[in-house]
């Protein structure tokens, strides 16, 4: 049945896919719709995390439609935003992608895609309306197109890289922690000896991309990764590993002994990074444990974020750290047929436990879900601190929207990013206590 | 909407079935009564006053609208016969963009450059395109536009396909403050079978017809020079069949809401005239009514 959604924090296709454009250097996005949709990307995604891409927020590229373009058609004025951009705006690749009302229309953007071409201009296109999906949709239109309409332009490829492997499937600042995340992955590969191929990020270009086709492996970190990794294999017969979601602490161990076996490494060599890897957190977890007694670290929690966030970070917080999963509410509307699995996954995760798992987008409905299970620890978005303030429970800002940090290259996936959420769990719990304790005092 | 001004009517029908003449004659017929009169067309290929300007040019307000900012009404419109303010509200060549949000956004122009009240018309005619393909084309007969709306049908089937549809969009748009169905205007009409047909049709659906117009070669030549019937053989019974019509719509206010026919219905409802036009065809003699 249709029911209206309140503060949804998924936004719409064409977001999601500039949010991939934004993130590739030197790509140049085009936006063909009305003026807002390039407003409201600035206002409901790019204001809401720290620090801006090249071409992103305010100064995009819009055709900016009117009315009269609506009733005549807008690929003329497509046509001259094309022609203007690339006079203003250097880049390698000029990424034409439209709204709402242009597809309403019908504006023919293949043929202006084929113009521009023949004006020698790099441009490749994206049909990504709000009605065809939300961000996540968007991300794999956007990477789509980049995965059938690159090698259609003629660039000069790069140099093949032995051991490459792509990673997708993480969303460009809907995963506010995307580029500190593939750094570490990143890492992380290269510790056993691959090269990763990170596509998103500073020194990731249009270059990057063009190397798509060389990975011996790529590795799916989302359910939105797995259609990317579908194309590839069908174009260039790519195996691929998927994860249902981050691994974060031991579990990047368990990830790169799959990526050592898939791909016939020499395990020897994996084993003695991942052991480096495993003293060097242990060690900072036995730091911790005097604080995490007397603060008393173990409570239950809520988490609430995508489903890869909140399939790495609560498993982390369980396995690893003997936090007790209350409720977990998994935001980006996974398909139908990955729920069952992620059901399966998060709900045994804790025998006894009773663990909830609930998808929702609704604020609403995750304000009132949160509120009912009394959680200690509330592990979400901005828009979760009202209700954690609520229950009186310490509250760690960690899916988006993010309004409490700044953002550069944080990390919460790997060994490093584990100890990222370690200090900043152990913080929120920390200055919740003394906060308590001085109202307490104040009381007196 | 403010107060109305005049009565509003949309005239719908199939492409091709004769709005444009029908609706260019109630108008000629009208004015010539001594009605003020404004006709506006809302198709792309405005076509629709040709024969009441004599065939000249009219910009339309669409395309007045693409070039410049601010729009007069002496812009986009022309005088024609017996007085009868012509507009055409235009739209893109066939292929791109919207037309249906172009005819929203003419008559949205048309009502905040005050047409009505500074004009005072007696009668509105809307000529519209084709069948209700989408949104858009439903504007003139949707809350605070037309009062009555009148389908031109010939016996053929797809043009009583368009008709239905008609009915259909009326029947969703009527409840609402939209728009509700004065009858149908059965035009072209020569096979012997055409009235019975078109009779029966409306007799399912819930309606009436108000006029029948023969297939006349008094049209055609008309047409060629430029004219309505009514401009160039008023004496004419052709002219007189469009007085008439002209006179029920003026003396005549009763609107029904449609019961259209859902697609089953209309294709069994089909069949069983294909059946009977191929008995009276090849001979076999059935007392039936009126052929
Ligand atoms: N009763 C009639 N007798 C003879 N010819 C007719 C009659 N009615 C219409 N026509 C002719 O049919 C042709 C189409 O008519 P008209 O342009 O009025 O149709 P229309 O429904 O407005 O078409 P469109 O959907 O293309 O706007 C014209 O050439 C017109 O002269
Ligand atoms: S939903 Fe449509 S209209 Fe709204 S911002 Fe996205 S593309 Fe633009
Ligand atoms: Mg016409």
């Amino acid at each position: 049945m249709a029911h209206h959604i309140e503060g949804s924090r998924n936004s719409c296709a064409l977001h999601g896919a500039l949010q991939v454009i934004e993130a590739i250097e030197g790509a140049v996005p085009v936006i063909h719709s009305t003026a807002g949709c390039g407003a409201q990307h600035f206002l409901g995604v790019n204001r809401l995390n720290a620090g801006s891409d090249s071409f992103g927020g305010p100064p995009v590229a819009s055709s900016n439609i009117s009315e009269k373009h609506v009733v005549f058609g807008g690929s003329s004025r497509l046509r001259e935003q094309l022609k203007n951009t690339v006079k203003i705006v250097e880049g390698d690749l000029y990424f034409i992608v439209t709204g709402c009302s242009t597809e309403m229309v019908g504006d023919d953007i293949p043929a202006m895609n084929k113009e521009g071409r023949d004006q020698d201009f790099q441009v490749i296109y994206a049909n990504t309306p709000g009605f065809r999906g939300d961000v996540h949709q968007g991300y794999q239109l956007a990477v789509k197109a980049l995965i059938e309409q690159l090698p259609t332009l003629g660039k000069a490829v790069p140099p093949k890289v032995e051991g490459l492997v792509n990673i997708l499937g993480i969303i460009p600042h809907q995963d506010p922690f995307w580029a500190g995340n593939l750094e570490e992955l990143g890492r992380l590969l290269e510790g056993i000896g691959l090269k990763a191929n990170l596509l998103f990020g500073y020194d990731q270009g249009v270059s990057a991309w063009q190397k798509l086709p060389d990975a011996a492996l790529n590795v799916v970190l989302s359910v939105w990764g797995e259609a990317p990794a579908l194309l590839l294999e069908e174009r260039y017969n790519t195996p691929w590993l998927a994860l249902e979601g981050l691994p974060v602490g031991s579990a990047a161990g368990a990830f790169l002994r799959q990526v050592t076996e898939r791909l016939q490494l020499d395990a020897h060599r994996t084993e003695l990074f991942i052991e480096s890897e495993e003293k060097r957190l242990n060690r900072y977890l036995a730091s911790l444990a005097d604080t995490y007694y007397r603060a008393g670290f173990q409570r239950e929690f809520a988490l609430i974020g995508e489903s890869a966030q909140v399939v790495g970070v609560s498993e982390f917080l369980t396995r690893t750290l003997g936090l007790l999963p209350r409720t977990l509410i998994i935001t980006d509307n996974p398909p139908e047929e990955s729920r069952e699995a992620l059901i399966l996954r998060l709900t045994t995760l804790l025998e006894g436990a009773g663990t909830e798992l609930f998808f929702s987008e609704d604020h609403g409905e995750i304000t009132d879900l949160v509120r009912n299970s009394g959680a200690e620890v509330v592990l979400g978005s901005a828009l979760e601190e009202g209700v954690a303030a609520e229950l009186g429970a310490a509250f760690l800002q960690l899916s988006f929207p993010l309004s409490d940090r700044v953002v550069l290259n944080r990390s919460y996936a790997g060994y490093r990013g584990a100890a990222t959420l370690l200090e900043e769990l152990g913080s929120a719990i920390l200055s919740h206590s003394y906060q308590s304790r001085r109202i307490l005092q104040e009381s007196y | 909407m403010s107060k109305k001004h005049g009565k509003h009517i949309a005239i719908y029908g199939k492409g091709g079935i004769g709005k444009s003449t029908t609706t260019s004659n109630i108008s000629a017929a009208l004015a010539e009564a001594g009605y003020r009169v404004i006709q506006i067309g809302c198709d792309p290929k405005s076509d629709s006053t040709t024969i009441l300007r004599g065939g000249n040019d009219l910009p339309t307000v669409l395309d007045t609208l693409r070039e410049k900012s601010k729009v007069k009404i002496e812009d986009v419109s022309a005088v024609g016969f017996g007085g009868v303010l012509c507009i055409e509200a235009g739209g893109p060549v066939p292929g791109v963009g919207c037309a249906g949000r172009g005819i929203n956004a003419a008559v949205e122009l048309l009502q905040e450059l005050r047409l009505f009240e500074e004009y005072k018309p007696d009668f509105v005619l809307y000529d519209v395109l084709g069948d209700v393909v989408c949104g858009g084309f439903a504007v003139p007969i949707r809350d605070g536009i037309a009062d009555r709306a009148f389908v031109v049908t010939s016996s053929d089937f797809m043009a009583i396909f368009a008709a239905n549809n008609l009915f259909k969009a009326i029947n969703k748009y009527a409840p609402s403050g939209g728009a509700r169905l004065g009858g149908v205007i059965a035009n072209s009409i020569q096979a012997p079978y055409a009235q019975s047909l078109i009779d029966d049709f409306t007799q399912q659906t819930g309606t009436s017809v108000v006029g029948y117009v023969p297939r006349s070669f008094t049209v055609s030549q008309s047409e060629l020079y430029g004219q309505t019937v009514i401009e160039a053989v008023p004496k004419s019974e052709q002219a007189d069949v469009y007085r008439n019509l002209a006179r029920f719509i003026d003396e005549n206010e009763d609107s029904v809401i449609p019961k259209p026919l859902n697609g089953p219905e209309l294709k069994r409802w089909a069949r069983t005239w294909g059946d009977r036009i191929f008995e009276v065809e090849s001979g076999v003699v059935h007392n039936m009514e009126s052929i």
